[in-house]
Protein backbone atom coordinates (compact mmCIF):
# COMPACT_ATOMS: atom_id res chain seq x y z
CA UNK A 1 0.00 0.00 0.00
CA UNK A 2 3.07 2.10 0.80
CA UNK A 3 4.18 1.40 -2.52
CA UNK A 4 1.34 2.25 -4.43
CA UNK A 5 0.81 5.44 -2.70
CA UNK A 6 4.79 6.62 -3.43
CA UNK A 7 3.80 5.64 -7.30
CA UNK A 8 0.45 7.51 -7.16
CA UNK A 9 2.23 10.38 -5.63
CA UNK A 10 5.04 10.69 -7.92
CA UNK A 11 2.79 10.19 -10.97
CA UNK A 12 1.07 13.18 -9.12
CA UNK A 13 3.91 15.64 -8.52
CA UNK A 14 4.76 14.79 -12.78
CA UNK A 15 0.86 15.34 -13.65
CA UNK A 16 1.21 18.85 -11.56
CA UNK A 17 4.35 19.42 -13.06
CA UNK A 18 2.01 19.41 -16.79
CA UNK A 19 -0.59 21.49 -15.10
CA UNK A 20 1.93 24.11 -14.02
CA UNK A 21 3.10 24.50 -17.81
CA UNK A 22 -0.41 25.07 -19.23
CA UNK A 23 -0.94 26.76 -16.62
CA UNK A 24 1.70 29.17 -17.74
CA UNK A 25 0.22 29.15 -21.25
CA UNK A 26 -3.15 28.78 -21.33
CA UNK A 27 -4.14 29.89 -17.60
CA UNK A 28 -2.38 33.10 -17.20
CA UNK A 29 -1.87 33.82 -21.43
CA UNK A 30 -4.82 32.54 -22.93
CA UNK A 31 -2.88 30.33 -25.26
CA UNK A 32 -4.18 26.65 -25.61
CA UNK A 33 -1.68 23.92 -25.70
CA UNK A 34 -3.20 20.44 -26.97
CA UNK A 35 0.34 19.10 -27.84
CA UNK A 36 1.30 18.82 -23.97
CA UNK A 37 2.08 14.85 -24.13
CA UNK A 38 4.39 15.85 -27.23
CA UNK A 39 6.35 18.30 -25.70
CA UNK A 40 6.08 15.77 -22.29
CA UNK A 41 7.56 13.05 -24.61
CA UNK A 42 10.42 15.38 -25.75
CA UNK A 43 11.70 15.71 -22.61
CA UNK A 44 11.30 12.60 -21.94
CA UNK A 45 13.49 11.29 -24.63
CA UNK A 46 15.82 14.26 -24.71
CA UNK A 47 16.56 13.16 -21.38
CA UNK A 48 16.65 9.38 -21.88
CA UNK A 49 19.32 9.87 -25.05
CA UNK A 50 21.51 12.12 -22.82
CA UNK A 51 21.46 10.05 -20.03
CA UNK A 52 21.76 6.57 -21.79
CA UNK A 53 25.02 7.87 -23.40
CA UNK A 54 26.32 8.50 -20.28
CA UNK A 55 25.01 12.45 -19.35
CA UNK A 56 24.36 13.08 -15.61
CA UNK A 57 21.05 13.44 -14.25
CA UNK A 58 21.56 17.69 -14.13
CA UNK A 59 22.43 17.93 -17.30
CA UNK A 60 19.92 15.68 -19.06
CA UNK A 61 17.20 17.14 -16.89
CA UNK A 62 18.95 20.63 -18.22
CA UNK A 63 19.14 19.66 -22.08
CA UNK A 64 15.08 18.69 -21.72
CA UNK A 65 14.32 21.63 -20.61
CA UNK A 66 16.32 23.43 -23.05
CA UNK A 67 15.03 21.57 -26.08
CA UNK A 68 11.44 21.78 -24.75
CA UNK A 69 11.74 25.47 -24.35
CA UNK A 70 13.09 26.48 -28.04
CA UNK A 71 10.58 23.97 -29.66
CA UNK A 72 7.75 25.85 -27.45
CA UNK A 73 8.72 28.97 -28.60
CA UNK A 74 9.58 28.34 -32.21
CA UNK A 75 6.08 26.53 -32.20
CA UNK A 76 4.49 29.35 -30.28
CA UNK A 77 5.83 31.42 -33.25
CA UNK A 78 4.20 29.68 -35.99
CA UNK A 79 0.82 30.96 -35.27
CA UNK A 80 1.80 33.96 -34.15
CA UNK A 81 0.27 36.08 -36.32
CA UNK A 82 -2.93 34.72 -35.71
CA UNK A 83 -5.33 34.31 -33.43
CA UNK A 84 -5.14 31.21 -30.63
CA UNK A 85 -7.65 28.81 -32.38
CA UNK A 86 -4.66 28.54 -35.06
CA UNK A 87 -2.30 27.70 -31.90
CA UNK A 88 -4.37 25.15 -30.80
CA UNK A 89 -4.57 23.18 -34.27
CA UNK A 90 -0.77 23.78 -34.54
CA UNK A 91 0.09 22.30 -31.10
CA UNK A 92 -2.18 19.49 -31.84
CA UNK A 93 -0.44 18.89 -35.34
CA UNK A 94 3.13 19.34 -33.50
CA UNK A 95 2.13 16.46 -30.72
CA UNK A 96 1.08 14.15 -33.49
CA UNK A 97 4.82 14.85 -35.20
CA UNK A 98 6.62 13.77 -31.95
CA UNK A 99 4.26 10.98 -31.72
CA UNK A 100 5.14 9.59 -35.61
CA UNK A 101 8.68 10.27 -34.71
CA UNK A 102 8.96 8.43 -31.49
CA UNK A 103 6.98 5.93 -33.33
CA UNK A 104 8.67 5.39 -36.48
CA UNK A 105 12.38 6.73 -35.77
CA UNK A 106 13.48 3.29 -34.05
CA UNK A 107 17.10 3.92 -34.47
CA UNK A 108 16.76 6.67 -32.31
CA UNK A 109 13.99 6.19 -30.08
CA UNK A 110 13.76 2.35 -30.18
CA UNK A 111 10.38 2.80 -32.25
CA UNK A 112 7.30 1.71 -30.68
CA UNK A 113 9.24 -0.76 -28.19
CA UNK A 114 10.86 2.09 -26.60
CA UNK A 115 13.74 2.98 -24.65
CA UNK A 116 14.63 0.57 -21.74
CA UNK A 117 16.89 1.08 -19.12
CA UNK A 118 16.94 4.50 -17.74
CA UNK A 119 19.87 4.78 -14.89
CA UNK A 120 18.21 6.08 -12.16
CA UNK A 121 19.54 9.06 -10.34
CA UNK A 122 21.97 8.23 -7.57
CA UNK A 123 20.56 4.58 -7.63
CA UNK A 124 23.49 2.81 -6.10
CA UNK A 125 24.03 5.30 -3.65
CA UNK A 126 20.21 4.92 -1.64
CA UNK A 127 19.67 1.45 -2.89
CA UNK A 128 16.55 -0.07 -4.46
CA UNK A 129 14.80 -0.42 -1.03
CA UNK A 130 13.48 3.09 -0.41
CA UNK A 131 14.57 4.59 -3.57
CA UNK A 132 10.78 5.14 -4.80
CA UNK A 133 10.43 7.33 -1.37
CA UNK A 134 13.93 9.14 -2.29
CA UNK A 135 12.61 9.51 -5.85
CA UNK A 136 9.60 10.83 -4.77
CA UNK A 137 11.19 13.07 -2.71
CA UNK A 138 12.99 14.73 -5.63
CA UNK A 139 9.47 15.34 -7.14
CA UNK A 140 8.58 17.13 -4.35
CA UNK A 141 11.17 19.29 -4.16
CA UNK A 142 11.43 20.02 -8.17
CA UNK A 143 7.30 20.82 -8.01
CA UNK A 144 8.32 22.92 -4.69
CA UNK A 145 10.62 24.72 -7.05
CA UNK A 146 9.09 25.57 -10.02
CA UNK A 147 5.85 26.25 -7.68
CA UNK A 148 8.17 28.97 -5.86
CA UNK A 149 9.73 30.35 -9.08
CA UNK A 150 6.02 30.53 -10.99
CA UNK A 151 4.16 32.31 -7.70
CA UNK A 152 6.94 34.86 -7.81
CA UNK A 153 6.72 35.10 -11.53
CA UNK A 154 3.17 35.24 -11.48
CA UNK A 155 3.08 38.19 -8.63
CA UNK A 156 5.78 40.36 -10.86
CA UNK A 157 5.44 42.11 -13.80
CA UNK A 158 6.19 39.24 -15.53
CA UNK A 159 2.75 37.68 -15.20
CA UNK A 160 0.52 40.83 -14.59
CA UNK A 161 1.95 41.18 -18.07
CA UNK A 162 0.70 37.88 -19.26
CA UNK A 163 -2.94 38.58 -17.87
CA UNK A 164 -2.99 41.61 -19.53
CA UNK A 165 -2.29 39.86 -22.69
CA UNK A 166 -4.75 37.06 -22.06
CA UNK A 167 -7.32 39.74 -20.71
CA UNK A 168 -6.94 41.71 -23.73
CA UNK A 169 -4.20 41.65 -25.99
CA UNK A 170 -4.77 45.02 -27.65
CA UNK A 171 -4.95 46.94 -24.60
CA UNK A 172 -1.72 45.12 -23.58
CA UNK A 173 0.04 46.45 -26.72
CA UNK A 174 -1.31 49.86 -26.31
CA UNK A 175 0.18 50.20 -23.35
CA UNK A 176 3.70 49.64 -24.54
CA UNK A 177 3.91 45.80 -23.67
CA UNK A 178 5.66 43.25 -26.44
CA UNK A 179 2.36 41.13 -26.98
CA UNK A 180 4.68 38.63 -29.40
CA UNK A 181 7.69 38.48 -27.26
CA UNK A 182 5.48 37.65 -23.93
CA UNK A 183 3.41 34.85 -25.60
CA UNK A 184 6.73 33.41 -27.10
CA UNK A 185 8.33 33.69 -23.42
CA UNK A 186 5.36 32.23 -21.28
CA UNK A 187 5.14 29.24 -24.25
CA UNK A 188 9.12 28.69 -23.97
CA UNK A 189 8.27 28.88 -19.85
CA UNK A 190 5.29 26.43 -20.38
CA UNK A 191 8.16 24.38 -22.55
CA UNK A 192 10.55 24.47 -20.26
CA UNK A 193 8.13 22.90 -17.32
CA UNK A 194 7.05 20.29 -19.71
CA UNK A 195 10.65 19.12 -20.26
CA UNK A 196 11.00 19.09 -16.42
CA UNK A 197 8.07 16.35 -16.52
CA UNK A 198 8.98 14.52 -19.45
CA UNK A 199 12.91 14.22 -17.27
CA UNK A 200 10.94 12.84 -14.05
CA UNK A 201 8.83 10.90 -15.89
CA UNK A 202 11.68 9.20 -18.11
CA UNK A 203 13.50 8.41 -14.54
CA UNK A 204 10.50 7.23 -12.89
CA UNK A 205 9.31 4.42 -15.19
CA UNK A 206 13.23 4.24 -16.93
CA UNK A 207 11.48 3.06 -19.67
CA UNK A 208 9.64 5.07 -21.77
CA UNK A 209 8.00 4.50 -25.64
CA UNK A 210 5.51 6.23 -27.06
CA UNK A 211 2.51 4.67 -25.71
CA UNK A 212 3.05 6.59 -22.30
CA UNK A 213 2.59 9.67 -24.11
CA UNK A 214 -1.05 9.79 -24.87
CA UNK A 215 -4.04 12.47 -25.16
CA UNK A 216 -4.98 11.35 -21.55
CA UNK A 217 -1.82 12.88 -20.52
CA UNK A 218 -2.93 16.56 -21.73
CA UNK A 219 -6.55 15.94 -20.86
CA UNK A 220 -5.85 15.39 -17.60
CA UNK A 221 -3.33 18.81 -17.42
CA UNK A 222 -6.62 21.03 -18.57
CA UNK A 223 -8.81 18.78 -16.04
CA UNK A 224 -6.24 20.05 -13.42
CA UNK A 225 -6.17 23.53 -14.64
CA UNK A 226 -9.99 23.78 -14.76
CA UNK A 227 -10.88 22.38 -11.68
CA UNK A 228 -7.75 24.16 -9.89
CA UNK A 229 -8.82 27.58 -11.24
CA UNK A 230 -7.06 29.03 -13.84
CA UNK A 231 -3.80 31.12 -13.16
CA UNK A 232 -4.06 29.98 -9.51
CA UNK A 233 -1.00 27.89 -9.22
CA UNK A 234 -2.45 26.66 -5.37
CA UNK A 235 -5.56 25.73 -6.78
CA UNK A 236 -4.10 23.35 -9.30
CA UNK A 237 -2.35 21.15 -7.23
CA UNK A 238 -5.54 20.27 -4.87
CA UNK A 239 -6.96 20.27 -8.38
CA UNK A 240 -4.12 18.01 -9.74
CA UNK A 241 -4.98 15.34 -6.28
CA UNK A 242 -8.59 15.37 -6.60
CA UNK A 243 -8.57 14.87 -10.62
CA UNK A 244 -5.88 11.97 -9.91
CA UNK A 245 -8.13 10.45 -6.98
CA UNK A 246 -11.22 10.40 -8.95
CA UNK A 247 -9.03 8.30 -11.47
CA UNK A 248 -8.03 6.35 -9.45
CA UNK A 249 -10.63 5.26 -7.79
CA UNK A 250 -12.13 3.83 -11.44
CA UNK A 251 -9.50 1.40 -10.85
CA UNK A 252 -11.49 -0.42 -8.36
CA UNK A 253 -14.47 0.20 -10.54
CA UNK A 254 -13.40 -3.32 -11.70
CA UNK A 255 -13.41 -5.08 -8.29
CA UNK A 256 -17.44 -3.89 -8.10
CA UNK A 257 -18.28 -4.39 -11.74
CA UNK A 258 -16.68 -7.31 -13.22
CA UNK A 259 -18.19 -7.28 -16.23
CA UNK A 260 -16.01 -4.71 -17.49
CA UNK A 261 -12.88 -5.34 -18.91
CA UNK A 262 -9.66 -3.47 -18.85
CA UNK A 263 -10.18 -1.47 -22.25
CA UNK A 264 -13.66 -0.51 -21.16
CA UNK A 265 -12.37 0.67 -17.63
CA UNK A 266 -9.88 2.97 -19.44
CA UNK A 267 -12.71 4.00 -21.62
CA UNK A 268 -14.77 4.79 -18.96
CA UNK A 269 -12.25 7.02 -16.93
CA UNK A 270 -11.58 8.92 -20.37
CA UNK A 271 -14.99 9.64 -20.79
CA UNK A 272 -15.53 10.50 -16.90
CA UNK A 273 -12.35 13.48 -17.84
CA UNK A 274 -14.16 14.26 -20.62
CA UNK A 275 -17.00 14.68 -18.90
CA UNK A 276 -15.73 16.35 -16.00
CA UNK A 277 -14.11 19.05 -18.00
CA UNK A 278 -17.48 20.13 -19.90
CA UNK A 279 -19.24 20.42 -16.41
CA UNK A 280 -17.01 22.33 -14.71
CA UNK A 281 -16.41 24.34 -17.64
CA UNK A 282 -20.06 25.16 -17.40
CA UNK A 283 -20.79 25.25 -13.59
CA UNK A 284 -17.47 25.76 -11.84
CA UNK A 285 -15.21 28.04 -14.48
CA UNK A 286 -13.53 29.88 -11.88
CA UNK A 287 -12.34 26.40 -10.16
CA UNK A 288 -11.40 25.43 -6.56
CA UNK A 289 -9.63 28.61 -5.66
CA UNK A 290 -9.28 31.99 -7.54
CA UNK A 291 -5.95 33.56 -9.44
CA UNK A 292 -3.98 36.26 -7.29
CA UNK A 293 -5.18 39.86 -7.61
CA UNK A 294 -3.99 42.29 -6.24
CA UNK A 295 -6.57 43.91 -3.27
CA UNK A 296 -8.10 47.18 -4.56
CA UNK A 297 -7.74 49.08 -1.33
CA UNK A 298 -11.14 49.30 0.36
CA UNK A 299 -12.96 52.52 0.84
CA UNK A 300 -13.20 53.56 3.97
CA UNK A 301 -16.55 54.10 5.36
CA UNK A 302 -16.02 58.10 6.46
CA UNK A 303 -14.61 58.51 2.79
CA UNK A 304 -17.94 56.97 1.35
CA UNK A 305 -20.08 59.38 3.72
CA UNK A 306 -17.92 62.23 2.76
CA UNK A 307 -19.03 61.94 -0.85
CA UNK A 308 -22.32 61.11 -0.09
CA UNK A 309 -22.54 64.74 0.90
CA UNK B 1 1.47 8.81 -60.60
CA UNK B 2 -1.19 8.95 -61.94
CA UNK B 3 -2.82 5.99 -59.48
CA UNK B 4 -1.29 8.36 -56.58
CA UNK B 5 -3.52 11.35 -58.24
CA UNK B 6 -6.96 9.10 -58.35
CA UNK B 7 -6.49 7.95 -54.66
CA UNK B 8 -5.44 12.08 -53.75
CA UNK B 9 -8.53 12.99 -55.79
CA UNK B 10 -10.46 10.36 -53.49
CA UNK B 11 -9.42 10.85 -50.31
CA UNK B 12 -9.97 14.94 -50.64
CA UNK B 13 -13.09 14.34 -51.49
CA UNK B 14 -13.72 12.52 -48.28
CA UNK B 15 -12.32 14.81 -46.43
CA UNK B 16 -13.71 17.80 -48.16
CA UNK B 17 -17.38 17.27 -46.02
CA UNK B 18 -15.94 17.47 -43.16
CA UNK B 19 -13.83 20.07 -43.40
CA UNK B 20 -16.73 22.00 -44.88
CA UNK B 21 -18.23 21.23 -41.59
CA UNK B 22 -15.76 22.26 -39.68
CA UNK B 23 -15.23 25.40 -42.06
CA UNK B 24 -18.87 26.04 -41.44
CA UNK B 25 -19.47 26.06 -38.34
CA UNK B 26 -16.64 28.26 -37.33
CA UNK B 27 -17.70 30.50 -39.45
CA UNK B 28 -21.03 30.68 -37.89
CA UNK B 29 -20.34 29.57 -33.74
CA UNK B 30 -17.14 31.62 -34.20
CA UNK B 31 -15.17 28.43 -32.54
CA UNK B 32 -13.02 25.21 -34.28
CA UNK B 33 -14.69 22.28 -33.45
CA UNK B 34 -12.34 19.42 -32.30
CA UNK B 35 -14.75 16.85 -31.80
CA UNK B 36 -15.45 16.85 -35.60
CA UNK B 37 -12.94 13.42 -35.41
CA UNK B 38 -14.88 11.94 -32.44
CA UNK B 39 -18.23 12.96 -34.56
CA UNK B 40 -16.75 11.25 -37.29
CA UNK B 41 -16.26 8.43 -35.64
CA UNK B 42 -20.14 8.14 -33.57
CA UNK B 43 -21.44 8.64 -37.18
CA UNK B 44 -19.35 5.62 -38.57
CA UNK B 45 -20.53 3.23 -35.63
CA UNK B 46 -24.43 4.14 -35.52
CA UNK B 47 -24.41 3.43 -39.48
CA UNK B 48 -22.16 -0.18 -38.73
CA UNK B 49 -24.67 -0.92 -35.83
CA UNK B 50 -27.56 -0.08 -38.17
CA UNK B 51 -26.02 -2.02 -40.97
CA UNK B 52 -25.00 -5.04 -39.05
CA UNK B 53 -27.54 -5.47 -36.08
CA UNK B 54 -30.58 -4.21 -37.62
CA UNK B 55 -29.34 -5.86 -40.75
CA UNK B 56 -30.00 -3.10 -42.84
CA UNK B 57 -28.50 -2.76 -46.54
CA UNK B 58 -25.41 -0.07 -46.38
CA UNK B 59 -27.26 2.33 -48.33
CA UNK B 60 -30.28 2.30 -45.97
CA UNK B 61 -28.35 2.16 -42.95
CA UNK B 62 -26.21 5.05 -44.68
CA UNK B 63 -29.15 7.03 -45.13
CA UNK B 64 -30.82 6.13 -42.08
CA UNK B 65 -27.31 7.36 -40.13
CA UNK B 66 -27.48 10.74 -41.50
CA UNK B 67 -31.12 11.36 -40.73
CA UNK B 68 -30.38 10.36 -37.19
CA UNK B 69 -26.73 12.35 -36.54
CA UNK B 70 -28.12 15.78 -37.30
CA UNK B 71 -30.14 15.02 -33.86
CA UNK B 72 -26.83 13.66 -32.12
CA UNK B 73 -25.26 16.87 -33.44
CA UNK B 74 -28.03 19.02 -32.12
CA UNK B 75 -27.91 17.31 -28.36
CA UNK B 76 -24.33 17.58 -28.23
CA UNK B 77 -24.93 21.28 -28.95
CA UNK B 78 -27.35 21.32 -26.22
CA UNK B 79 -25.30 19.68 -23.59
CA UNK B 80 -22.20 21.39 -24.16
CA UNK B 81 -22.19 24.18 -26.19
CA UNK B 82 -25.76 26.49 -25.46
CA UNK B 83 -24.22 26.67 -21.89
CA UNK B 84 -21.01 27.72 -22.90
CA UNK B 85 -22.09 29.84 -26.05
CA UNK B 86 -21.04 33.31 -24.20
CA UNK B 87 -17.66 32.66 -22.63
CA UNK B 88 -15.73 32.83 -25.75
CA UNK B 89 -13.98 31.08 -28.66
CA UNK B 90 -10.93 29.48 -26.12
CA UNK B 91 -13.69 27.75 -23.77
CA UNK B 92 -15.99 26.32 -26.18
CA UNK B 93 -12.51 24.71 -27.84
CA UNK B 94 -11.35 23.15 -24.68
CA UNK B 95 -15.09 22.12 -24.32
CA UNK B 96 -14.90 20.37 -28.00
CA UNK B 97 -11.94 18.73 -27.14
CA UNK B 98 -13.54 17.45 -23.43
CA UNK B 99 -17.20 16.14 -25.95
CA UNK B 100 -14.26 14.72 -28.39
CA UNK B 101 -13.01 12.69 -25.31
CA UNK B 102 -16.48 11.59 -24.50
CA UNK B 103 -18.06 10.51 -27.86
CA UNK B 104 -14.68 8.55 -28.90
CA UNK B 105 -15.16 6.46 -25.47
CA UNK B 106 -18.52 6.07 -25.70
CA UNK B 107 -17.60 4.21 -28.75
CA UNK B 108 -14.85 2.16 -27.20
CA UNK B 109 -16.75 1.33 -24.28
CA UNK B 110 -20.24 -0.21 -26.30
CA UNK B 111 -18.11 -1.40 -29.21
CA UNK B 112 -14.60 -2.19 -28.26
CA UNK B 113 -11.09 -1.56 -29.97
CA UNK B 114 -11.67 -4.08 -32.19
CA UNK B 115 -11.59 -3.17 -35.91
CA UNK B 116 -14.80 -3.39 -37.80
CA UNK B 117 -16.25 -4.01 -41.51
CA UNK B 118 -19.54 -2.92 -43.15
CA UNK B 119 -21.05 -5.81 -44.38
CA UNK B 120 -20.22 -5.08 -48.24
CA UNK B 121 -19.17 -7.30 -50.81
CA UNK B 122 -15.48 -6.96 -52.38
CA UNK B 123 -15.83 -5.89 -55.89
CA UNK B 124 -13.12 -5.95 -58.20
CA UNK B 125 -11.49 -2.20 -59.23
CA UNK B 126 -12.71 -1.01 -62.69
CA UNK B 127 -9.25 -0.34 -64.77
CA UNK B 128 -9.79 2.48 -66.55
CA UNK B 129 -6.35 3.34 -69.15
CA UNK B 130 -4.16 1.10 -66.77
CA UNK B 131 -5.49 2.98 -63.45
CA UNK B 132 -7.64 1.25 -60.56
CA UNK B 133 -10.49 2.65 -59.94
CA UNK B 134 -12.55 1.15 -56.73
CA UNK B 135 -16.06 0.69 -56.90
CA UNK B 136 -15.88 2.58 -53.39
CA UNK B 137 -13.81 5.29 -54.82
CA UNK B 138 -16.85 6.41 -57.15
CA UNK B 139 -19.36 6.16 -54.44
CA UNK B 140 -17.46 8.07 -52.28
CA UNK B 141 -16.54 10.42 -54.99
CA UNK B 142 -20.61 11.25 -56.08
CA UNK B 143 -21.69 10.83 -52.36
CA UNK B 144 -19.59 13.80 -51.64
CA UNK B 145 -19.73 15.95 -54.91
CA UNK B 146 -23.80 15.61 -54.28
CA UNK B 147 -23.77 16.61 -50.75
CA UNK B 148 -21.21 19.57 -51.81
CA UNK B 149 -23.33 20.52 -54.13
CA UNK B 150 -26.69 20.06 -52.21
CA UNK B 151 -24.57 22.72 -49.37
CA UNK B 152 -24.01 25.31 -52.01
CA UNK B 153 -27.55 25.08 -53.12
CA UNK B 154 -28.87 25.88 -49.43
CA UNK B 155 -26.08 28.44 -48.95
CA UNK B 156 -26.72 30.16 -51.81
CA UNK B 157 -30.59 30.01 -52.62
CA UNK B 158 -32.72 29.51 -49.24
CA UNK B 159 -33.81 32.02 -46.50
CA UNK B 160 -31.72 30.10 -43.82
CA UNK B 161 -28.64 29.50 -46.31
CA UNK B 162 -28.59 33.38 -46.89
CA UNK B 163 -29.39 33.51 -43.01
CA UNK B 164 -26.08 31.37 -42.30
CA UNK B 165 -23.87 33.71 -44.47
CA UNK B 166 -25.32 36.92 -42.78
CA UNK B 167 -24.50 35.56 -39.37
CA UNK B 168 -20.89 34.29 -40.83
CA UNK B 169 -20.23 37.80 -41.78
CA UNK B 170 -21.40 39.86 -39.42
CA UNK B 171 -23.68 38.38 -36.25
CA UNK B 172 -24.68 41.95 -35.05
CA UNK B 173 -25.64 43.25 -37.89
CA UNK B 174 -27.49 40.04 -38.61
CA UNK B 175 -29.72 40.32 -35.33
CA UNK B 176 -30.47 43.82 -35.73
CA UNK B 177 -32.31 42.81 -39.22
CA UNK B 178 -34.17 40.78 -36.87
CA UNK B 179 -32.88 37.04 -37.66
CA UNK B 180 -33.09 34.60 -35.16
CA UNK B 181 -29.49 33.40 -33.84
CA UNK B 182 -30.99 30.56 -32.65
CA UNK B 183 -32.80 28.88 -35.50
CA UNK B 184 -29.19 29.84 -38.15
CA UNK B 185 -27.19 27.88 -35.18
CA UNK B 186 -29.33 24.28 -35.22
CA UNK B 187 -29.39 25.00 -39.01
CA UNK B 188 -26.15 24.87 -38.76
CA UNK B 189 -25.27 21.67 -36.56
CA UNK B 190 -27.72 20.19 -38.70
CA UNK B 191 -25.83 20.74 -41.93
CA UNK B 192 -22.66 20.06 -40.32
CA UNK B 193 -24.29 16.32 -38.87
CA UNK B 194 -25.34 15.47 -42.35
CA UNK B 195 -22.15 16.09 -43.43
CA UNK B 196 -19.82 14.41 -40.62
CA UNK B 197 -22.50 11.56 -41.07
CA UNK B 198 -21.90 11.26 -45.04
CA UNK B 199 -18.53 11.26 -44.60
CA UNK B 200 -18.25 8.86 -41.51
CA UNK B 201 -19.78 6.30 -43.90
CA UNK B 202 -17.75 6.84 -46.57
CA UNK B 203 -14.52 6.28 -44.53
CA UNK B 204 -15.57 3.74 -42.92
CA UNK B 205 -16.31 1.84 -46.48
CA UNK B 206 -12.68 3.10 -46.82
CA UNK B 207 -11.09 1.79 -44.53
CA UNK B 208 -11.96 -0.29 -41.06
CA UNK B 209 -14.07 1.58 -38.38
CA UNK B 210 -12.68 1.96 -35.04
CA UNK B 211 -12.40 3.94 -31.97
CA UNK B 212 -9.43 6.15 -33.56
CA UNK B 213 -11.35 6.36 -37.20
CA UNK B 214 -12.18 9.72 -36.40
CA UNK B 215 -8.53 11.19 -34.67
CA UNK B 216 -6.40 10.45 -37.74
CA UNK B 217 -8.66 12.58 -40.46
CA UNK B 218 -8.48 15.65 -37.61
CA UNK B 219 -5.53 17.05 -38.61
CA UNK B 220 -6.03 17.03 -42.12
CA UNK B 221 -9.86 18.23 -41.76
CA UNK B 222 -8.44 21.55 -39.81
CA UNK B 223 -5.31 21.89 -42.30
CA UNK B 224 -7.98 21.56 -45.08
CA UNK B 225 -10.16 24.27 -43.58
CA UNK B 226 -7.23 26.58 -42.65
CA UNK B 227 -5.82 26.20 -46.28
CA UNK B 228 -8.91 27.15 -47.70
CA UNK B 229 -9.16 30.08 -44.75
CA UNK B 230 -11.59 29.54 -41.91
CA UNK B 231 -15.03 30.27 -42.41
CA UNK B 232 -14.86 29.62 -46.13
CA UNK B 233 -16.64 26.43 -47.18
CA UNK B 234 -15.89 26.53 -50.69
CA UNK B 235 -12.20 27.16 -49.93
CA UNK B 236 -12.52 24.12 -47.64
CA UNK B 237 -13.15 21.98 -50.66
CA UNK B 238 -10.60 22.82 -52.66
CA UNK B 239 -8.09 22.68 -49.34
CA UNK B 240 -8.91 19.16 -48.71
CA UNK B 241 -8.39 18.12 -52.35
CA UNK B 242 -5.39 19.51 -52.58
CA UNK B 243 -4.24 18.08 -49.13
CA UNK B 244 -5.71 14.63 -50.71
CA UNK B 245 -3.33 14.60 -53.37
CA UNK B 246 -0.23 16.18 -51.84
CA UNK B 247 -0.35 13.62 -49.03
CA UNK B 248 -0.66 11.05 -52.04
CA UNK B 249 2.20 12.34 -53.65
CA UNK B 250 4.50 13.07 -50.55
CA UNK B 251 4.40 9.01 -50.07
CA UNK B 252 7.13 9.21 -53.10
CA UNK B 253 9.60 11.43 -51.12
CA UNK B 254 8.97 10.15 -47.10
CA UNK B 255 7.46 7.38 -46.03
CA UNK B 256 4.30 6.42 -45.78
CA UNK B 257 3.92 6.61 -41.90
CA UNK B 258 4.32 10.52 -41.82
CA UNK B 259 1.39 10.60 -44.49
CA UNK B 260 -0.97 12.74 -41.57
CA UNK B 261 2.56 14.86 -41.04
CA UNK B 262 2.17 16.33 -44.05
CA UNK B 263 -0.89 17.87 -43.16
CA UNK B 264 0.98 19.73 -40.35
CA UNK B 265 3.91 20.87 -42.46
CA UNK B 266 1.15 22.36 -44.87
CA UNK B 267 -0.63 24.20 -41.98
CA UNK B 268 2.48 25.42 -41.19
CA UNK B 269 3.83 26.62 -44.00
CA UNK B 270 0.63 28.39 -45.56
CA UNK B 271 -0.10 30.31 -41.80
CA UNK B 272 3.55 31.61 -41.89
CA UNK B 273 2.63 32.95 -45.61
CA UNK B 274 -0.70 33.37 -46.26
CA UNK B 275 -2.42 33.59 -42.74
CA UNK B 276 -5.62 34.18 -43.66
CA UNK B 277 -5.88 30.99 -46.21
CA UNK B 278 -5.07 30.55 -50.26
CA UNK B 279 -8.00 32.93 -51.02
CA UNK B 280 -8.56 34.89 -47.62
CA UNK B 281 -8.62 38.70 -47.83
CA UNK B 282 -5.97 40.55 -45.47
CA UNK B 283 -7.89 41.32 -42.86
CA UNK B 284 -6.44 44.66 -40.79
CA UNK B 285 -4.05 43.51 -37.78
CA UNK B 286 -4.69 44.83 -34.38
Amino acid sequence: MIAYLTTIMTLVSIAVLIAFALNVQWGMCGMVNFGLAGFVALGAYTTALISLNGGGFFVSVFAAIIVCAVMGAIVSLISMRLSEDYLAVVTLGFGEIIRLVTLNEGWLTGGALGLPGIPRPMIDVIGTDHYEVFFLGICVVIVGIVFAGLEIATRGPFGRSLRAVRDDDLVASSLGKNVLLLRVKAFAVGGGITGIAGSLQAFQFSYIDPSQFTAIMTAYAFMAVIAGGQGSHRGLILGACSVMFLLEATRFLKDVVDVLDNSQIAAIRLILIGAGLILLLIFRPQGLLREYRLKAPKSSPSSADSTAT
Amino acid sequence: MGQLLINGLGTGLIVALPSIALSLSFGILKFPNFAIGAMLTTAAYIAWSLNIHAGLPLLAAGALCIILFPMVALLCDAAVFRPLRSRGPVTLLVASMGLSFVLDNVCRLIFGNDARNFDIALSRPYRVWGLRINYELLVSAGVSIGAMILVFLILKHTSIGRAMRAVADNPNLAAARGIDAKRVIAATWILAGVLIAASGVLIGMDRAIDPQLGWNYIIVCFAAAILGGLGNPAGAVFGALLLGVVGELATLVVATNYRSGVGFLVIALVLLSRPNGLFGTREIVK
